[in-house]
């Protein structure tokens, strides 16, 4: 089993499984550009404690791959994530947010597709000033642009009754 | 998803980046990768691109977006994402690009031209499959959107690559290539090595250009086929039109039709080289259109030549050729029809009379001809059903009518001399073939008598030598029998043969009834009465044998009468109501000499019932006249004399005065037993008068023939009435014909006659005021 070596931003280096670092696509495209390599491949935008993170997903999921669903139907649900995912996911915020991120830089879609659906459901079911104070978000609307909004998605409201 | 967006918002390493602050190192970047990648590209570089695309993607959509809500149609469609400007900068870049290629390209020509343009294509896309990976971000949000949302101008950044080489390289360069790549391949076809190599890059790349809109990841073929494909195919035609009339005009027919074979697995060949597979039926098409269809006539020609001259490898060639294109055979299979059928009577015609007497050289010389042209038709004309029924066609017209029916006026001269060819094999005899031939034989027999019509008259003698043998114990074995018997049934049917079946049941029942006739004996200590003489007999039932009854008077001679009456008496008590008619004209029997000195042991003598019945006599009497014979035997005269001087002519009697003619057999003539006789063998067969009685028998079959045929046709003509109930007299015609085409073909005359003769005894009877027309009189 052949190995290559990441760099995290933060200069950490990971030996891993050539196979388990190819479940993120952009270094799948990058090792099928350049071929194999020796040197540490650098990852700018991913700390080493995500890093690390992200490659126990894809070492897990990798050991134990889940059976391939229909995608279009996998995006709408968001009870279904297994219970290593949940167990995965609970993390502070922060650290769940650059997940998202690494997920999307590195294009690791079914890490990207779970994490965005813990936040997804953390906001289900929630008002917006409960919203706000979860996600330390300032409200920058005016009161008449915020009026203008409720009105038009009033559907939205009522439905959440 | 949308979710990424909102959350770009709280990013924790949010960037601020412009493209004014990555276009120029990316442009760097690409601009290396298309221009000098074989020098290799470092990691980091890569990375650092991606990261680049990336930041400015991921970054700016946040700044970019507006306002949740400003803007219902851009919120219903989820967030907005950057990268319109990056993708119209990288259009720009590679429209560039192209337009520095074409620059040179101009400058070249032909073979250095297509060289070019590969070498480029090569690096191109290679190199844009790089760029695309790093531009990957692109592609998975703004031009999936883009592309979502239905706008065609936008590609994914790898089909881009090829959108633009196509409308701005491609485009302005595809006639001179087109006519470059033609070029060569005719130079290939006139023998020069090209480089094949070259023609393939070039062509796949052809075949890549073909994007498809709706699938933008599979191709289709239409810049192929309209840039390349079009042309190619009439180019080849020009090219292989002008060929073959060049050819054909210096050269025969035979080696045009190789030249054609090799110039189709040429054209084969050069597909699966470097054309697109797609091509290949077109292709194959029009050569065979331009180089056989055209000179379709001339091939055609030749056939009767080829035939004659027996050039079965130019045949194989020709069938394979004209197989190719429609109707190309038709015209072949009357010439062979015909050919057969004239060499099937020169083959006849050249062993002249001999054949009519000589059955097996008859047979042989009819079979040497099927042979010949069977093998032609299933070997190099593949069992084409066309020809193969050509064959049979001039096969039965050979068969049935030739030189030696003709001598013999009357188309019953096939089957006769088959059957009789049948029973030389079926017969005991020194010339017999090898077992292990047999089987073949018997086959060959069949292959003849599928193509005889009078299948009857085939049957009638058949069935008569059948009998022979039987009677005389001269079948070469009773399998073999049972072997053709087989074959002919499941030619024929059960009806054919179930006469031929019920002789053979005969015969093994007659040998049981012997048994229990001498057990009988045994038992009632008769045995005595038969006066030590070894007797045997055969019950035949007279419907399924055909056998005349004796055509004289005999009283047999004393010594054998208990044998007769004891059986009579026996078969009666057995069977009461059946009457046995002994048919003494067939019989047998073996004396022993005992009144010559010269040999003590004495000689087996083998004669006819009729022999033994005037030999006898002689135990009695030294000396009898004519008068004395013919009291005691009651012969008629004919069989009489010629019995005598058959006995004479062997030496056993002598006469007074001598004998020289049968009819100088006079009513005083004195006859004594040869004391002298001497033989160098112990067993002697005193012969029966063969050759005459051949000759009527074949001349009262042909005879009998022509009866069974009236009472078949009328047979027929009953059961159709039976059935139909009213028929036209061409309707009725016609399916007496095909009821009866299988045994013989029925004339038209005499199934008229047969009509007159049903009329007559009020089995039909003509429809009143309806012309031709019968119905039938329950």
């Amino acid at each position: 089993m052949s190995t290559i070596k990441l760099e995290s931003a933060d200069e950490k280096v990971f030996e891993v499984e050539r196979d388990i670092a190819c479940m993120a696509v952009t270094i799948k495209n990058m090792l099928e550009d350049i071929g194999e390599t020796d040197t540490a491949i650098p990852l700018p935008n991913v700390t080493s404690n995500i890093l690390e993170k992200v490659l126990e997903y894809c070492k897990h999921h990798k050991e134990h791959p889940t059976p391939q669903q229909d995608e279009k139907k996998d995006e709408k649900r968001l009870d279904d994530i297994p219970p290593w995912d949940r167990e995965f996911c609970k993390v502070d915020q922060p650290t769940l947010f650059e997940l998202i991120l690494a997920a999307n830089y590195l294009d690791i879609k079914p890490l990207l597709d779970v994490t965005c659906k813990t936040v997804a459901n953390m906001i289900r079911g929630k008002t917006p000033e409960e919203i706000r104070k979860i996600f330390n978000i300032k409200n920058d609307f005016t009161p008449e642009e915020e009026e203008q909004i409720r009105k038009e998605n009033e559907w939205c409201e009522d439905k959440g009754n | 998803m949308n979710t990424t967006s909102i959350l770009a918002n709280q990013s924790v390493s949010q960037k601020n980046v412009k493209l004014e602050d990555i276009w120029p190192e990316l442009e760097g970047g690409i601009s290396k990768i298309l221009l000098e990648l074989n020098q290799g590209f470092p990691i980091k570089k890569w990375m650092a691109l991606y990261t680049h695309v990336y930041d400015y993607c991921a970054a700016s959509q946040s700044k970019a977006g507006p306002k949740v809500g400003v803007s219902k149609q851009q919120n219903q469609s989820g967030a907005n994402y950057v990268g319109e400007e990056l993708y119209n900068r990288l259009n720009v870049f590679l429209k560039k690009h192209m337009k520095e290629l074409l620059e040179v390209a101009d400058k070249k020509m032909d073979e250095s031209l297509l060289g070019y343009y590969f070498t480029e294509w090569e690096r191109y896309t290679s190199s844009m499959r790089y760029i695309n990976h790093i531009l990957n971000y692109l592609n998975r949000y703004w031009i999936k959107r883009e592309i979502d949302d239905g706008k065609k101008e936008v590609y994914e950044v790898y089909v881009l690559s090829f959108v633009i080489w196509r409308d701005c390289l491609f485009t302005a360069l595809k006639s001179r290539l087109t006519s470059a790549l033609l070029d060569l391949i005719e130079g290939e076809r006139n023998g020069y090595q090209v480089n094949t190599h070259l023609i393939r890059g070039v062509i796949n790349g052809y075949v890549s250009l073909g994007l498809n809109r709706e699938k933008p990841k599979e191709t289709i073929l239409q810049v192929y086929k309209s840039s390349f494909e079009e042309l190619f195919l009439a180019a080849t035609e020009q090219y292989y039109t002008s060929e073959s009339v060049k050819f054909i005009s210096e050269n025969t027919v035979a080696d045009y039709m190789k030249k054609v074979e090799a110039r189709l697995n040429e054209e084969v060949k050069r597909v699966q080289q470097y054309l697109h597979q797609s091509t290949e039926t077109e292709l194959i098409s029009r050569c065979e259109k331009v180089l056989i269809e055209k000179h379709v006539e001339v091939i055609w020609n030749e056939f009767q030549n080829l035939l004659e001259s027996d050039k079965i490898a130019d045949l194989t060639r020709m069938y394979a050729l004209l197989s190719r294109i429609p109707r190309g055979l038709e015209p072949l299979r009357a010439t062979l029809e015909k050919h057969v059928q004239t060499v099937g009577l020169q083959a006849v015609q050249s062993i002249g009379s001999v054949g009519a007497t000589d059955p097996k050289l008859y047979v042989e010389t009819l079979l040497q001809v099927f042979k010949k042209y069977n093998d032609l038709v299933t070997g190099a004309f593949r069992s084409d059903t066309g020809f193969v029924a050509s064959l049979d066609k001039a096969c039965r017209r050979f068969i049935n009518e030739n030189a030696v029916t003709i001598a013999a006026k009357s188309s019953s001269k096939s089957p006769e001399l088959l059957a009789r060819f049948t029973d030389f094999l079926l017969k005991k005899s020194p010339r017999n073939p090898e077992e292990s031939e047999m089987d073949q034989l018997l086959n060959d027999v069949m292959i003849v008598f599928k193509y005889i019509e009078d299948k009857d008259v085939f049957q009638d003698f058949y069935s008569k030598m059948l009998a022979k043998r039987l009677i005389h114990g001269t079948s070469t074995s009773e399998d073999l029998e049972g072997v053709m018997i087989g074959k002919l049934k499941s030619t024929c049917g059960y009806e054919y043969t179930s006469k031929l079946q019920r002789m053979f049941t005969d015969m093994s029942l007659s040998r049981d009834l012997l048994e229990r006739f001498h057990r009988h004996l045994e038992q009632d200590n008769q045995q005595v009465l038969l006066g030590g003489i070894d007797f045997s007999v055969l019950v035949l039932a007279t419907g399924s044998w055909p056998l005349q009854p004796p055509a004289t008077n005999f009283s047999i001679p004393k010594e054998l009468q208990a044998c007769e009456q004891l059986f009579q008496k026996f078969y009666q008590i057995q069977y009461s109501g059946r009457k046995l008619n002994w048919l003494h004209h067939l019989s047998k029997g073996e004396l022993k000499t005992k009144y010559l000195s010269s040999n003590k042991s004495g000689y087996s003598l083998q004669c006819s019932t009729y022999q033994i019945g005037i030999l006898l006599q002689f135990n009695t009497e030294e000396e009898l006249t004519t008068d004395d014979i013919q009291d005691s035997t009651q012969l008629i005269d004919n069989v009489l004399k010629s019995t005598l001087t058959v006995l004479v002519k062997s030496k056993i009697l002598v006469s007074e005065p001598e004998l020289i003619e049968p009819e100088d057999i006079g009513k005083g003539m004195k006859f004594t037993l040869n004391k002298q006789f001497k033989n160098k063998k112990n067993k002697i067969i005193i012969n029966v008068p063969v050759v005459q009685q051949v000759k009527e028998e074949i001349d009262t079959i042909h005879k009998t023939v022509e009866e069974d045929r009236k009472l078949q046709i009328q047979a027929a003509i009953v059961r159709i009435m039976k059935m139909r109930k009213q028929l036209s007299h061409s309707g009725l015609m016609s399916e007496v014909i095909v009821q009866l085409q299988q045994r013989f073909n029925p004339k038209v005359n005499i199934i008229k006659k047969c009509i007159d003769i049903l009329i007559e005894r009020d089995y039909l009877q003509r429809v009143e005021g309806q012309k031709d027309m019968y119905s039938y009189v329950a």
